[in-house]
């Protein structure tokens, strides 16, 4: 407005002075109550950072003259001042001086635009009602999540037992294995001697050695006809052809093993263990040629049976391994994040669908369907006070501009566990939101509407 | 932005091509364009050595009306005829055109880049003889003499030539000829580089002259280069090239092509400033040469005292593929006249809208509109203001302009209304390529209208873009144009309102899959090739949308385009950035020889992406990117898909608080600025101009491009060096003297300062007897200030006077055009401040008032006095005796009121 407006507007600012004195102090624009101390109308006002004295008249008028601003809480003269928006029915803030009559309505009770063209409803007490219907809203999912979170913890710690349990039972099975093997490790060791004896006196020509060593340690043998159940094998001897080499080799094995004479053994078995042989002699002869063949083959046999064992221990260590490192990652205080372990969250935003498995990858799939890792479990990443609030998902597939692609999930209250949303603000790095109600915290509770009446 | 994005989608072959270019050093890969010998006509003309010329004036065949001179030359080796037209214009400009006489087809002259026919002034003959003839160039003692044998032209003022054409013998003009004429040279009519073939259907058609310039030891122009601001002389490498490209990652200091071509180059020394304008919109090339440039300071000095040097003098010689000789010398004298004189022939900056001088805040990409919402609001939280936010190509609908994509910016009304809702503004791209689809408008209109350019065998040309296959609309078409403006009404271009406007980048035109980057030079334009009419295309479309920009509103309202490629005459259309730069600490530096350069050729609204675009800047370089970059006509930051967010608060509070202060700095002067642009679009003058044009008898000032002015008020030295502690500016003029904007020291001109910085620091420099308005309550956008207050910042020169001017409009419309502006001019003299209308037919009323008047270099008054036409009052003061400072309490009178200020 115009040099003269600005007077009037000054004169009618002046009028309401006089006016509102009789009542009380007047009121100063653009300030909050706890800050009223400062403005008691006397001659002259004290810039709040005390740098200054200004005549009274000075405050409000639409030019700064205090370095921190406090002249003119009610007017954009201060590049550095704020003005106080008492937004009865909402709640109360400041904004810089600089949108004070800017023609934007930023107070919802309007007192922001006081000489502007803009024309503000006081839209307060429909915020108000909108905040409280919310906060209500965010108050129940709270409750609601929080009772689900104990559940969770709950759940969590049950859980962490259970991992516990099978832990220790791995463990135990671990070291039966243990056991097993030294055995199997010594049984072993015993028929690779046995096999060098045999073969060192076969090459010496003493032929006549070998059945007595094998009469020697006809007991170490003697369990093999039980382990593979002869007679069974015996009766289902037209069988036998069929049967894996290895097997057809260890029953031979068995057989001469059980039986001292082995002129009893059934022709038809002979024809499927042997072929068809002419004669006793030969049958005798191929008999003690047999016993050889033995300590040969219960070498093999132990070997086969030594790495079983061994495998079956690697695989035990292995679960125990990859348990043992699910169960250092930190699941929260009572674990209760360790139900996400296992899971995987989908959400298709645009054209591609994102998958999170917590604690394991992220990784985004396109509807042409190739499939790109966004990242690895890295670790929490909140800050101090929460952090596990924040999770980090690093090293994904490679980008075009050198690095890797990483992903970063924010944790946030709900009701439910689930995906809300995700961006990539910049090429290769990727911001989830993850709602779960075991991120919902207590603190929150303290908050509320606050409104000034 | 280049095709880097594009080549990566291209299957493994063109991967494994892009892997091989970035193993290498990170630069352009400079066998993808040619050098002058790999281009036919260049290395054809380039062979020509200065001697005798072989062409002959026919002085019999002169014929002189009242406003020309005809004459015929003749080539004796091969007695092909050329006629000289010579104009003499108003405004010290002498015109030279050299045709063919009676060429096989008509030759192209390059149409749309005048604003009119340029008016002529008598030329009067003074003397004739068998030798020549001697006309008179008007009042001054200027003269040009025109020599018959060998042709020459000579430019004379006095005992001085100014200028000379032909004076080294190399003006060639290869006449259009049958294919089985004469002997046939390799690629005279056809030419491959790399996998392509030129056809040349018209065979050769070069044209090329020399100038020589004595006493000239500085030349300037001829963008765009990313070189410095004074001209190098060639002789060891390729001459500068002007043919307009897409570069990928340019490299700098060097004279390759870049994306837009101005073909004016200006000389100055401490006597005269002139200009050369080659009408020329073809591939060309300018050698420079100079008897002094091998020389040493010593050397020179010796030369000097020995009395025994020939005068300083640069040669520079033009080439082009095609066309004729059309060539404007603009006598000057001085830097002013020249920009007048260019600005008479094409015309001035814009106007553009105060808003566009704000901030404005880009990347490849916005991703959706949420990612907008929140970007705008990071704005407000941090309270940085800013006008305009951007949209890069993603935002289309598979990069079929003018459409939006369906899902990430599927209410784009809604965003904008958002937007307008804070007074804020957006710029959506809208590229030259359109996607070959039959499900899409544009396309299908395009085609069934048969307005795109066409291939050699007469077919829509296509070519590789963004969206793929693309077809290019033929932008030199009338009626070409006059669709594409009207595809930019709000009912065409669905989604948009009025505080959407344009960008239109790619428009070289940059084809991925073409020679060197662009179009097949046998590609038609009617009956035009594209060869003739290339480095046009890009300023075609500029205009083309700032047309359909104004007509959407009716005519009211100025249009805002940025556009990457531009040629002479492009300075009508809006504005214009460096391309696709890199966030190197070299980029910045270059970033103001590259201003400076365009605004002496009449494009004054120029920048380079703050922060640089592609790679990441460290935080330093992005600080000081910010603080040079807001005291550029042009500020927008800007950054490549693939590198992290940079908005302003991702940095850390310290960083947030730099950027916020200096783009708060810039709303500040957003008056001066306005005020800056409307001399501009008045008179030409250049908004960021070098230090010799306001200081050109100062030897000093004629090469340095580490600092500029604004105006003649404002000298900056942005800080430009990595871990800088401090920077030596020159302040020019030995009776100025200079205040620092921030701290109010004043420091004499003419010298050399040394001036310690910290990371705050930005060396700005207001000049003593100047007045500059500002308007200091920042607020959201600069539409938020308009009925702002101002404060008068009044810098005292030695004299104690100062002056300044205060321009004020709509700030939107075209109605400055009927006088609804206002102009006040201030003036301090003997403890007087007063403000006068310079304008009084014109009618404009303000609700702006003077909050604060600030005397720099002031001693204390006893009483000071405010006269209005309602009386007389006393205002407060305030002084500040260290500095010399004092500032007057709200005065309080409207900024368009008569008044004065009275210190007793």
């Amino acid at each position: 407005c115009s040099f003269l407006s600005s007077e009037m507007r000054f004169h009618i600012i002046t009028a309401a002075f006089l006016w509102a004195a009789f009542v009380e102090s007047r009121k100063i624009r653009g300030i909050s109550s706890s800050y009223k101390r400062f403005y008691r109308e006397r001659k002259s006002f004290l810039c709040i950072d005390g740098s200054k004295i200004i005549p009274f008249e000075q405050v409000n008028d639409d030019y700064c003259d205090c370095a921190d601003g406090s002249d003119e809480p009610g007017t954009s003269a201060c590049p550095r001042g704020r003005f106080y928006c008492t937004n009865l029915g909402f709640r109360p803030h400041y904004i810089p001086s600089s949108r004070v009559n800017d023609g934007i309505c930023d107070c919802c009770d309007a007192s922001d635009e006081y000489n502007s063209h803009a024309r503000c409803q006081n839209t307060c007490w429909n915020l108000g009602q909108k905040e409280r219907a919310y906060v209500e809203g965010q108050m129940k999912t709270l409750d609601e999540g929080l009772r689900l979170k104990q559940q969770l913890i709950e759940e969590g710690v049950l859980l962490w037992r259970e991992k516990q349990a099978q832990l220790r039972e791995l463990q135990r099975a671990a070291e039966d294995l243990q056991i097993k093997l030294e055995e199997h490790r010594k049984r072993k060791h015993e028929a690779d001697r046995l096999k060098e004896q045999t073969l060192k006196a076969l090459k010496a020509g003493d032929r006549g050695k070998a059945p007595s060593i094998f009469r020697t340690h006809f007991k170490t043998f003697a369990h093999f006809a039980e382990l593979f159940q002869f007679t069974q094998l015996g009766r289902q001897a037209n069988k036998l052809t069929i049967l894996h080499l290895t097997h057809l080799k260890i029953a031979r094995l068995c057989l001469c093993a059980a039986s001292r004479s082995p002129l009893k053994i059934p022709p038809y078995i002979w024809r499927a263990l042997f072929g068809n042989t002419r004669g006793a002699q030969s049958q005798q002869r191929r008999i003690v040629n047999l016993s050889d063949l033995l300590f040969c083959l219960a070498a093999e046999w132990e070997a086969a049976d030594l790495k079983k064992v061994e495998e079956a221990y690697e695989t035990v260590n292995m679960e125990i391994s990859d348990l043992q490192k699910k169960l250092e990652i930190d699941y929260g205080t009572d674990w209760e994040y360790l139900f996400l372990n296992g899971q995987c969250y989908k959400l298709k935003v645009y054209e591609y669908m994102y998958t999170l498995c917590p604690f394991n990858t992220v990784s985004q799939k396109s509807t042409a369907g190739t499939e790109v890792s966004l990242g690895l479990w890295g670790m929490w990443a909140g800050p101090a006070k929460n952090r596990y609030s924040q999770m980090v998902y690093e090293n994904g597939e490679p980008c075009w501009q050198g690095g890797s692609r990483t992903t970063s999930v924010t944790l946030t209250c709900g009701t439910e566990t689930g995906l809300r949303s995700v961006k990539e603000p910049s090429k290769c790095q990727y911001i989830m939101d993850f709602e779960t109600p075991v991120a919902c915290q207590p603190v929150l509770k303290q908050r509320g509407v606050h409104s000034e009446l | 932005m280049c095709c880097w994005f594009f080549l990566r989608r291209m299957g493994p072959v063109l991967l494994l091509w892009v892997a091989v270019c970035l193993s290498g050093s990170w630069a352009v890969d400079k066998g993808n364009f040619k050098t002058c010998d790999q281009s036919a006509f260049c290395k054809r003309q380039r062979a020509m050595k200065p001697g005798e010329s072989p062409y002959r004036a026919l002085l019999e065949t002169m014929e002189l009306t009242n406003t020309r001179l005809t004459l015929q030359l003749i080539n004796d080796n091969n007695k092909v005829r050329l006629l000289l037209e010579l104009y003499r214009l108003q405004g010290n400009i002498t015109r030279v055109k050299i045709n063919e006489l009676k060429p096989l087809k008509p030759r192209y002259e390059v149409p749309d880049v005048l604003i009119r026919e340029p008016p002529t002034e008598p030329l009067s003959l003074l003397s004739q003889d068998e030798n020549g003839v001697v006309l008179s160039l008007g009042a001054e003692s200027q003269r040009v003499i025109v020599s018959a044998r060998p042709f020459r032209l000579d430019i004379v003022e006095g005992r001085d030539v100014l200028m000379s054409l032909n004076s080294r013998g190399l003006l060639g003009f290869e006449h259009l000829r049958m294919q089985e004429e004469e002997k046939v040279e390799d690629g005279m009519w056809e030419e491959t580089f790399k996998t392509h073939t030129d056809s040349k259907p018209s065979g050769p058609s070069a044209v090329s002259l020399d100038f020589s310039l004595p006493g000239v030891e500085h030349v300037y122009g001829i963008p765009e280069h990313g070189d410095s601001l004074k001209l190098k002389t060639t002789d060891s490498g390729d001459p500068y090239r002007l043919y307009n490209l897409d570069v990928f990652q340019y490299e700098l200091y060097n004279p390759m092509a870049l994306y837009g071509s101005v073909p004016v180059m200006l000389s100055h020394n401490a006597r005269r400033t002139m200009g050369i304008f080659w009408l020329n919109a073809a591939e060309t090339w300018v050698d420079i040469s100079s008897n002094t440039a091998g020389k040493t300071v010593f050397g020179k000095m010796l030369d000097y005292v020995q009395g025994s040097s020939e005068t300083p003098q640069t040669d520079v010689r033009w080439i082009s593929e095609s066309g004729i000789i059309d060539v404007f010398l603009m006598l000057g004298p001085t830097p002013r006249d020249v920009f007048s004189q260019y600005a008479s022939l094409t015309g001035t900056q814009a106007f553009p809208p105060l808003a566009s001088l704000g901030y404005h805040q880009c990347r490849w990409n916005y991703n959706d509109q949420e990612d907008v919402r929140s970007v705008d609001a990071g704005f407000d939280e941090h309270d940085i203001p800013y006008d305009f936010i951007w949209l890069d190509i993603e935002h289309t609908d598979g990069k079929r302009y003018f459409t939006w994509d369906p899902h990430k910016f599927a209410s784009p009304k809604e965003m904008l209304q958002g937007l307008q809702d804070k007074k804020r503004k957006m710029v959506a791209i809208v590229d030259p390529h359109i996607k070959v689809d039959t499900n899409y408008k544009i396309h299908n209109e395009i085609r069934s209208r048969g307005f795109y350019v066409k291939n050699k065998d007469g077919g829509d040309y296509e070519g590789w873009c963004w969206p793929g296959s693309a077809g290019y609309p033929d932008f030199t078409r009338p009626d070409m144009r006059a669709w594409w403006a009207s595809q930019f009404a709000y009912d065409q271009y669905e989604g948009t309102m009025e505080n959407l406007y344009t960008w239109n980048d790619m428009n070289e035109p940059s084809v991925f899959n073409g020679p060197e980057v662009t179009m097949h030079k046998d590609a038609m334009h009617e009956s035009w090739e594209h060869r003739d009419v290339h480095n046009l295309y890009g300023l075609y479309v500029h205009r083309a949308t700032a047309e359909g920009l104004i007509e959407r509103s009716g005519g009211v309202e100025r249009p805002f385009v940025l556009t990457r490629a531009f040629f002479a005459g492009s300075q009508r259309y809006g504005a214009v950035w460096t391309g696709d730069n890199a966030a190197e600490w070299d980029h910045l530096k270059i970033s103001i020889p590259m201003c400076l350069s365009l605004g002496l050729v009449g494009i004054s609204f120029c920048g380079a992406d703050v922060g640089g675009f592609f790679k990441s800047p460290s935080t330093e370089l992005l600080v000081r990117w910010y603080q040079t970059g807001a005291y550029q006509p042009f500020f927008r930051a800007h950054a490549h898909l693939d590198t992290p967010r940079r908005e302003p608060w991702l940095f850390g509070p310290e960083n947030t608080a730099l950027i916020r202060e200096v783009i708060r700095q810039r709303y500040t002067f957003l008056p001066y600025w306005y005020q800056l642009f409307y001399l501009a679009y008045q008179t030409g003058e250049p908004v960021m101009r070098p230090l010799w044009v306001e200081y050109p008898q100062d030897p000093a000032t004629f090469a340095l491009d580490d600092e500029f002015l604004l105006g003649r008020d404002l000298l900056v030295h942005p800080v430009t060096e990595e871990g800088a502690r401090g920077v030596t500016a020159y302040l020019p003029g030995k009776h100025e003297v200079w205040f620092d904007i921030h701290t109010f020291q004043k420091h004499n001109g003419g010298q050399n300062l040394y001036i310690p910085v910290t990371m705050s620091s930005i060396p700005v420099f207001q000049r003593g007897g100047s007045i500059i308005p500002r308007k200091l309550r920042v607020r959201r956008s600069s539409t938020c200030m308009e009925h702002d207050p101002y404060t008068l910042y009044v810098a005292l020169d030695n004299r104690r006077t100062a002056e300044g001017e205060l321009y004020i409009d709509d700030g939107h419309t075209f109605n400055y055009e009927k006088k609804e502006l206002m102009h006040r001019k201030f003036s301090f003299a003997n403890g007087v401040l007063s403000s006068v209308d310079l304008e009084p037919n014109a009618q404009f009323t303000t609700k702006s008032w003077v909050e604060r008047i600030i005397i720099l270099g002031a001693s204390k008054p006893s009483m000071v006095t405010l006269k209005t036409a309602d009386g007389e009052n006393q205002l407060e003061f305030d002084f500040d005796a260290s500095m010399s400072v004092l500032t007057i309490r709200k005065p309080g009178m409207n900024a368009g009121a008569d008044w004065t200020v009275t210190l007793q």
